[in-house]
């Protein structure tokens, strides 16, 4: 269970509230059991195999930590922490976004102006 | 003109050997697709930049060549406290002897 806890060292250089610490943390669960949830997902898939061997891998594909579930992940800003309006090219809340952009500080953006 | 069913699977078959991919005529449900898609693990995990240098690092690494390293930060951090502390606003120090004997033990 220790993988699903927090790192001991903190290694994020981002805005850092405990939802961006838990999602990246979920992010590291997913990374490393990635293989394991494929292998199952194909043994469910593969309808040439038992129907029992199937339905263990089902089970055990649901009993795993829900850490390691690809859609516990969630995009958040790393100015801000805030799950809604990321835009997932700069990584940032739309509003953050906007304060870096009119700042000059992301190359190649610029304000419409026509 | 219409070929044969069993000449066209004969073909499907040689071309599947000759391009060494699975020779599957019914469409059977192999789960090979999953097998086909890459990890993404990798890709998510580095969604958040990782912390490479702190203050405190550079401090040890100029220790050695005799040379200090200024933390603004902290230094703000701990004229505060001395100020507050001036005031006789501080945090009130650790119990350490008193909440052994007296005090309720965790257990």
């Amino acid at each position: 269970m220790s993988m699903f806890q927090r790192a001991k060292k903190f290694d994020l250089g981002c805005f850092t509230n405990i939802k961006v610490i838990r999602d990246h943390t979920k992010r590291k669960a997913f990374e490393a059991t990635e293989p394991e949830r494929q292998a199952l997902r194909y043994i469910i898939r593969n309808t040439t195999l038992p129907a029992r061997t199937r339905a263990i891998a089902q089970l055990q594909l649901t009993q795993m930590h829900n850490y390691t579930r690809p859609t516990q992940i969630r995009n958040r800003c790393i100015l801000g922490g805030k799950s809604r309006g990321v835009l997932r090219d700069f990584k940032m809340s739309r509003f953050n976004f906007r304060m870096q952009a009119l700042a000059g500080n992301i190359p190649g953006v610029k304000k419409a102006s026509w | 003109m219409s070929v044969p069913r069993a000449r066209m699977l004969q073909l499907m078959k040689a071309q599947c050997q000759l391009f060494s991919t699975t020779f599957n005529p019914d469409g059977v449900r192999t789960g090979n697709k999953i097998l086909r898609q890459r990890l993404r693990g990798p890709a998510l995990a580095a969604y958040y930049p990782r912390k490479l240098v702190t203050i405190r690092d550079l401090q040890k690494e100029f220790a050695s060549l005799d040379l200090f390293v200024e933390d603004e930060a902290d230094e703000d951090r701990l004229e505060h406290i001395a100020a507050l502390k001036a005031r006789g606003k501080g945090a009130p120090k650790k119990k350490k002897e008193a909440a052994q004997k007296g005090g309720p033990r965790k257990k």
